[in-house]
């Protein structure tokens, strides 16, 4: 494990000899100062300009209302000022509307980012505490060896099925009743082109070409099919929507090996007491 | 070591604003001085507001003045490319910030639905007790993770021929394991894994989850 930084330390006020300590620096100071710059005009009204040159010749610079204006204001630095009340000069100081919201809006976002902050660090934590060390299979992939990477394969597979199957008794019992879902391009296996009526006898129903189900428009990507789960009529999810079609068309292709026992189960045999289906 | 956190408004308050300005200015000029030394790039600070008569310079006007000659020797492309005033500066900050905060959300969700998954395999929950919302989240993360197993195993079994012992070494030790019987009887899922976790506590045997006795 990596040694963590030494936290702040103190600088000497010199030029870095580091290069690259130097680029970092000059990056996260301008950054930091161009920051405080904006707080200033925000929380004080007062124009500023900031003209920093990095070591590679590059410059950046920042400017309210903008920087040639306020540059501009230097350069006349030493002609007679004009008779103008100081106040004057500031009528514009608070800031418009549009900075305003926009302050605002940044607030919020970075009080987001801050929670999210906390919350990784918690789940690291959390991570951290639960791992057991005679829990082998919660090691990085990376260390782990053939027999037991073969292993846990096998058993991940098997979770995956289960976490499948409670997924699509979920989806039943969102949408129970079927929508029409014009537009299917797997063809027309169903009658009246693509309603699914619920009011047929289920083992008509399981007549259907279970692969006529994936309307591209349907499936969520690398969602694994459910297996032998004819009572998914009601499987549309309309929030999947076109953009998974590229994912979800690469997922058919892999998954054709799958077993579905179309003909096999019974209703009853489908998940309904919450144990696993007999291998 | 900030008591409060400020609003980022302006002060309504005048005398609150003038001393924060006071103040600000100062720790602006201190950083700019640090940024110019630390790092040794000219740079140019112009502050004018109600408070002062003209306008502070710094470093001072002379220095100022090199900048400035500097600044205009530049192609005016190259003066603008990185010009930012209020608009444009608070605009990339928010777009940095839901950056970073979009993809701090989606590794959160990848780590809690990780400890599902492990929650799952050492028998703490099972499928049918986990969040319905959170069910295809798990699947997506079993999904990575069989992809990185499968990858492991790939980098393995061709290493297999280069003949690396430790591999073999773990391989051995792992047949130690019993052999996995397929058709007996199902029983839960956590029940199952709770029993062999105890049973091979019991063993004072490493391997916590006995996966070749997995019944199910």
């Amino acid at each position: 494990m990596a040694k963590k930084s030494k936290g702040r330390q103190r600088i000497t006020m010199a030029k870095m000899e580091n290069e690259s300590n130097l680029q970092v620096t000059f990056s996260k100071r301008r950054s930091g100062l161009f920051k405080k710059a904006s707080e200033l005009n925000t929380l004080c009204g007062a124009d500023i300009a900031v003209v920093v040159f990095s070591p590679g010749g590059k410059v950046y610079s920042f400017g309210h209302p903008n920087v040639e204006n306020v540059l501009n204001r230097f350069k006349n630095i030493n002609q007679p000022p004009l008779n103008q009340n100081n106040n004057m000069r500031f009528n514009e100081a608070r800031p418009n509307d549009a900075i305003r919201v926009m302050n605002d809006f940044l607030t919020q976002v970075m009080n987001d980012l801050e929670l999210a902050k906390k919350k990784n660090e918690e789940l690291k934590k959390i991570r951290k505490n639960s791992k057991m060390p005679v829990n082998w299979w919660e090691d990085p992939v990376e260390e782990l060896d053939l027999a037991h990477a073969k292993e846990f394969k096998g058993l991940l597979e098997k979770l995956k099925s289960y976490v499948t199957d409670e997924a699509s008794k979920h989806f039943q019992a969102i949408f129970p009743q079927p929508n029409f879902y014009g537009g299917s391009s797997s063809g027309a296996p169903f009658r009246d082109g693509g309603y699914i009526n619920p009011n047929l006898d289920p083992s008509e129903r399981r007549m259907f070409n279970v692969n006529a189900y994936y309307n591209q428009n349907m499936y969520p990507p690398n969602y694994p099919l459910p297996y032998g789960n004819n009572n998914y009529a009601g499987g549309f999810v309309p929030e999947y929507s076109l953009n998974y079609m590229h994912g979800f068309n690469q997922y058919r292709n892999q998954n054709q090996n799958l077993n579905f026992k179309e003909e096999g189960i019974s209703e009853n045999e489908c998940h309904q007491d919450g144990l696993p289906p007999h291998l | 070591m900030t008591r409060q956190k400020v609003k980022m408004a302006f002060i309504e308050n005048e005398s609150s604003r003038k001393a924060t300005y006071k103040k600000r200015k100062r720790g602006i000029l201190k950083k700019a001085n640090e940024l110019a030394t630390l790092c040794g790039v000219p740079v140019g600070v112009i502050i004018d507001s109600p408070y002062d008569l003209t306008p502070e310079v710094w470093p001072s006007r002379e220095d100022m003045d090199n900048v400035l000659s500097q600044w205009q020797r530049l192609p005016v492309m190259d003066r603008t490319k990185k010009m930012l005033n209020q608009e444009s500066y608070l605009k990339q900050s928010i777009s940095k910030a839901t950056e970073t905060c979009k993809k701090l959300t989606k590794e959160n969700k990848e780590l809690e639905m990780k400890e599902v998954m492990f929650d799952c395999l050492s028998g703490k929950t099972s499928p049918p007790r986990i969040e319905k919302s959170d069910l295809r989240g798990c699947g997506n993360v079993i999904e990575q993770y069989l992809r990185n197993l499968n990858r492991r195993i790939e980098i393995l079994s061709k290493n297999d021929g280069a003949s690396s012992s430790s591999v073999h070494a773990a391989a051995t030790t792992s047949v130690a394991m019993p052999i996995v019987e397929l058709g007996s009887s199902s029983t839960a899922f956590c029940d199952m894994i709770r029993q062999q976790q105890i049973q091979s506590n019991m063993n004072q045997n490493v391997r916590g989850l006995d996966l070749n006795q997995q019944q199910w």
